[in-house]
């Protein structure tokens, strides 16, 4: 027995004005500081009913930890909201599940949100995402990521209970996304696709989701991100990314985002940069237990790019969008890497990625495949 | 072959489990008890406890008993149906998805237990390679 989940799911050019559909009275818009002072949450505010009333957070970093979600929790209650809205990439959407969970249910403790026990939520509100990068999934998916500054740690907290009610993948909201952004975050949602195709929790829907959103994001990528593409190609990446999220969400991740959770917590990497630099030598590793899935992954890959392996075409593919491929090309010198390996393995090693990833593997070839990445 | 559960059952896993280089790794920092329940059903009459000191990848005491009183108050509980337990160790239920299809209760620190997932997929692992009696 097991569970397909899934937002409700708004897709394609005007897609925000599905929300004066659904009586909204209240809404906290929960957002990063860059976003509220730019026109991308004025454009999710004007969508809203005529009637309804809206308040906007935003005292959230990139990786929003406990800290910014308590000061920010308090203005919540006072504002009493019918509808939480997440408004950015992953972190902004992370950071509105766990308001969300904590609003509706005071007295939970924020390391209360795992799967193992039921929560209760949806008494007083309801949660829309609505994401302005194409990759983290978030929207789609029923996991957060929260920091912990001291201890240089991500922690991954997980409920069916804060998936989304509603996901809006408006393409209005991507078209403007810098290039940076949208290689960090495709490679994210590229590594999605294939950890979750790989897991061992894969099941039909999830092989589905990830073969087409694969299709989707390799078709029109390097369009995309060479600043040729038109909101047809956003619009074709931004499902292929959310198809992505859900797909992890339903069979979950693997060892590349177990390496990329620490590493980005260590270095303070983004997110899909992270995840995308261990991808192809974990593939390259998990091999011994997936060969024959990866290779049905690497036939979707576009000629251009398609190599005798899904390894080879994945760095064949990262080198043109200018995705780095060693912790070198990162930024991240070899002192600064060796000083910190020992600890960014235990971290990988405590991952729920370690947990559903195809091959088993221990610490010694979790720190080797660190070492293959290092490129000094 | 011993029965499963029974005190026979037990000692074999523990054998298994301190002999186990997988879990000795995943456990390395590891410090706490935990006690299966194994819940009585028409597939066994009586409910029955193993209870585990666990501490750095190894298990340094078990206790098993059918009486909850003879076994000491744990960390940990991971709790299941007989006949749920029977398809765990046939690898037919995976550990943490028999959680979240309610097939299985884990009392404890969520936080912790998420951070040894791996921990507690290799003590399941082990228990599937013990023989035994359905």
């Amino acid at each position: 027995m097991w569970y397909f989940r899934s937002p409700q799911i708004v897709y394609g050019p005007d897609s925000l004005s599905f929300l004066q559909t659904i009586g909204i009275s209240r809404a906290a818009i929960i957002t990063d500081s860059t976003l509220a002072a730019s026109g991308i949450v004025q454009k999710v505010i004007q969508s809203l009913p005529e009637n309804a009333s809206s308040k906007v957070f935003s005292g959230f970093s990139p990786e929003p930890d406990f800290l910014q979600i308590k000061s920010n929790l308090e203005g919540v209650n006072a504002f009493r909201p019918d509808w939480i809205i997440g408004v950015g990439g992953g972190s902004s959407m992370d950071a509105a599940k766990i308001i969300f969970a904590m609003y509706e249910k005071p007295d939970l403790q924020v390391y209360d949100i795992t799967p193992l026990s039921p929560l209760g939520l949806r008494k007083k509100s309801r949660l829309i995402a609505v994401p302005t990068t194409s990759g983290t999934g978030s929207e789609c998916s029923w996991a957060a990521v929260i920091s912990e500054r001291e201890e240089k740690r991500k922690n991954e907290l997980a409920s069916p209970e804060i998936l989304p009610d509603y996901a809006i993948l408006d393409p209005e909201m991507v078209i403007n996304l810098p290039r940076q952004q949208t290689v960090s975050t495709s490679v994210d949602a590229i590594t999605h696709a294939i950890e979750s195709y790989t897991s061992s929790w894969n099941n039909p829907y999830s092989d589905a989701l990830s073969e087409k959103a694969l299709e989707l994001i390799l078709g029109s990528l390097v369009q995309v991100v060479e600043g040729n593409g038109d909101i047809e190609s956003r619009d074709r990446v931004h499902i292929g990314a959310s198809m992505a999220g859900l797909s992890f969400s339903n069979s979950q991740i693997g060892m590349a985002h177990a390496l990329g959770h620490a590493f980005g917590a260590i270095f303070k990497k983004p997110h899909g940069t992270s995840v995308g630099l261990f991808l192809p030598e974990v593939v390259a590793l998990n091999s011994r237990a997936s060969r024959e899935r990866y290779d049905r992954l690497n036939r979707i890959f576009p000629d251009s790019f398609r190599e005798g392996n899904l390894q080879s075409s994945l760095k064949k593919l990262f080198a043109r969008i200018g995705q780095p491929l060693t912790v070198k090309e990162a930024g991240i010198g070899r002192k600064e890497m060796e000083s910190n390996r020992d600890a960014l393995v235990s971290l990988a090693m405590e991952s729920t990625g370690m947990l559903t990833n195809p091959y088993e593997a221990g610490t010694d070839e979790v720190r080797e495949t660190l070492e293959r990445c290092y490129g000094y | 072959m011993p029965k499963f559960p029974s005190e026979e059952w037990a000692r074999q896993y523990v054998e298994k489990l301190n002999s186990s280089e997988a879990y000795r790794d995943s456990g390395k920092k590891w410090e706490g008890d935990i006690t299966f329940v194994i819940q009585k059903d028409e597939g066994n009459p009586t409910d029955s406890f193993l209870y585990l000191d666990l501490y750095h990848g190894e298990c340094r005491k078990y206790l098993y008993s059918a009486n909850p009183d003879d076994v000491p108050k744990s960390e940990f509980r991971y709790i299941g149906k007989y006949s749920n337990w029977i398809k765990l160790i046939h690898s037919e239920i995976d550990p943490i998805k028999g959680v979240l299809t309610g097939k299985f209760k884990l009392e404890g620190s969520m936080m912790k237990i998420m951070r040894f997932s791996k921990a507690a997929k290799d003590m399941v692992n082990t228990a599937t390679m013990v023989p035994f009696e359905g």
